[in-house]
């Protein structure tokens, strides 16, 4: 009887597997990114060294000295005293500056992550005097390098947090050019909202803006931030910006929207990267979600077929989105450690990564 | 069946793949002249091409005006084949009332699923973002809804989604209503755990799930 390895599934449950379901996982993981993305699957040294990872019996395995990479987060120290006030994280009543202090001195944060518990560019235009005060003292007790972050969310935009119709819901009533036209209004407050943001924040001190999880509405979502990015580097050619996207490809509201005369929905990371330079974006963070009714390794094949593509198109450097639900790692509010240094592991060595 | 009509069937399923509602339309009329029987232009003609239309947006090589276009070239072809079913035929559209629950304003997902669902011969009701509990369970007794779904992106607002299982109870209505849970926290972990009849992995999945649900196939 063959002998069974325990697994993952993308949901965070364990299984038993044999090494050849595993392996047969792995390959159908990577055909399945390789015939959407229309790139090259993984090589069989790349599968075997997989198979290796995921087949170990420690709880733990890592990277060799030496090969370590760069960690960056999104809304990090948000996570320490989020939940006091209804947010999903530790719920440690602390506020933002201590946090970030434990974030660099307690957990050894390679770069501080600020920003607003809501986390959307949209509620910070109202407040950004009282964040820029915020920035201005955490800098003054941290020494790691300092990102702002926040989510372009085009969907507060709409209709009633925003002034604009929802397009998916004129979209459903058949009314294409009036989805159109609304989101291309949503696109241009965006933009003025987190030029705005952005510009406030890095004249308070910051190194750098975090724009995450771009993309999550969609076309009108990765334009609006590709077109704020643009707009900012011209202000600030210093100023840092890090792009961390929310799916593997763009998905289409607009549908024909574009930037730099290049259609942006359906655009996958290899593709979406090439835009992100074009615009300025200095660190890159290539997204692929989680299947929580696959198996870790299957999604860990799918997650680096599509990053290494990312990684190959790329001239900036890249850093994987690696968390709950994203890049290989279960859908869990804490995802198992030996779930995560896995994924880790193989997305480094494999993608040669910059950072996650 | 012959040639020609297993080549209309393939010219019904491209009518549906290129958006075309004349070319649909057209396709619908000729097959019940050449004797199809319409419930077979449209299992195999038209539903073909909405679940071609459906993959190709889940791999990102077709977007959500197309996928509301080809709905309507789906809706104009079924249209005139209904019209052709004896009355004993003719189905009633199962009823989806969907939302996203309480406390939660994420919608474009829960907007593609009523996409996918309209595309595919479903009644929706969608409450929008942000729905009370309590509209979920009102609007299910009021359209006498065959499934409830219900998204939640946050895990502080997936809870939600247990209030609606743990209502239908209190109401006496879980028996004559399925449950369909999605989100980017949920998984089916989530949905065996609260009581809920399924759960979506995305778009494509609620229609294949849903239509499990209904009877559908």
């Amino acid at each position: 009887m063959m002998a069974k390895t325990l697994q993952r599934m993308g949901d965070g449950r364990m299984v038993e597997m044999t090494e050849a379901e595993v392996r047969k996982d792995i390959e159908e993981g990577t055909k399945d990114a390789a015939s959407r993305a229309k790139i090259p699957p993984l090589s069989e040294d790349e599968i075997k060294h997989i198979l290796d990872i995921y087949t170990r019996p420690e709880r733990i395995v890592s990277v060799e000295p030496g090969n370590e990479v760069v960690l960056s987060h999104d809304e990090g120290t948000v996570k320490i005293n989020a939940g006091v006030c209804g947010g999903a994280g530790l719920g440690i009543d602390c506020g933002r500056m201590v946090a970030s202090e434990l974030y660099e001195r307690a957990l050894g944060a390679d770069i501080i992550e600020y920003g607003h518990i809501d986390y959307s560019f949209k509620p910070i235009r109202p407040i950004l005097a009282d964040e820029r005060i915020l920035v201005e003292r955490a800098l003054l007790v941290t020494t790691a390098p300092f990102l702002y972050g926040a989510m372009p969310n085009l969907g507060l935009y709409t209709q009633p947090e925003g002034p604009f119709p929802n397009p998916t819901e004129l979209l459903n009533k058949g009314l294409i050019k009036e989805a159109r036209e609304s989101g291309e209004g949503m696109v241009e407050q965006a933009v003025n909202d987190m030029v705005y943001i952005a510009s406030g924040i890095y004249e308070a001190g910051t190194d750098a803006i975090n724009l995450d999880t771009t993309g999550a509405f969609g076309d009108l979502d990765f334009a609006a931030a590709l077109t704020a990015t643009e707009r900012l580097k011209k202000k600030y050619p210093d100023l840092c910006i890090e792009m961390g996207m929310a799916g593997e490809f763009i998905l289409g509201i607009h549908g024909t929207i574009t930037y730099d005369g290049v259609r942006l929905a359906g655009l996958y990371s290899h593709q979406q990267v090439k835009l992100a330079e074009k615009a300025g974006v200095t660190i890159f963070g290539p997204v692929c979600n989680i299947v929580t009714s696959r198996s870790c390794a299957w999604n860990i094949a799918r997650v680096i077929t599509f990053t290494k593509a990312c990684v190959k198109a790329s001239k900036i450097p890249i850093h994987n989105n690696m968390g709950m639900g994203v890049g290989g790692i279960p859908l869990n509010d804490t995802p198992p450690v030996d779930a995560v240094t896995r994924a880790s592991k193989a997305a480094v060595e494999i993608c040669q990564l910059d950072g996650v | 069946m012959g040639k020609e009509q297993q080549e209309l069937l393939a010219e019904a399923k491209k009518s549906i793949i290129s958006f075309d509602v004349d070319k649909a339309k057209e396709i619908a009329k000729k097959g019940l002249t050449l004797g199809i029987t319409p419930a077979v232009i449209i299992s195999e003609g038209f539903v073909p091409g909405i679940t071609e239309v459906g993959d190709l947006f889940d791999r990102g090589q077709l977007f959500l005006p197309e996928l509301i276009l080809a709905a309507e070239a789906m809706k104009a072809g079924t249209t005139i084949c209904e019209a052709a079913l004896p009355k004993s035929e003719l189905k009633e559209k199962k009823k989806v009332v969907i939302g996203t629950v309480e406390g939660d304003i994420h919608d474009i997902g829960k907007s593609i699923v009523v996409s996918f669902l309209m595309a595919n011969g479903f009644e929706v009701y969608d409450i929008g973002r942000d729905a009370p509990i309590e509209n979920f369970i009102n609007k299910a007794r009021e359209v006498k809804a065959d499934v409830i779904g219900s998204s939640a992106l946050l895990t502080t607002t997936m809870e939600g989604q247990k209030k609606i299982e743990e209502e239908l109870k209190e109401a006496g209505l879980r028996n004559k209503v399925k449950t369909i849970v999605g989100g980017a926290p949920c998984s089916q972990g989530w949905a065996d755990r609260i009581g809920a009849d399924a759960y979506a992995e995305n778009a494509v999945d609620a229609v294949i799930k849903i239509k499990k649900l209904t009877g559908l196939s």
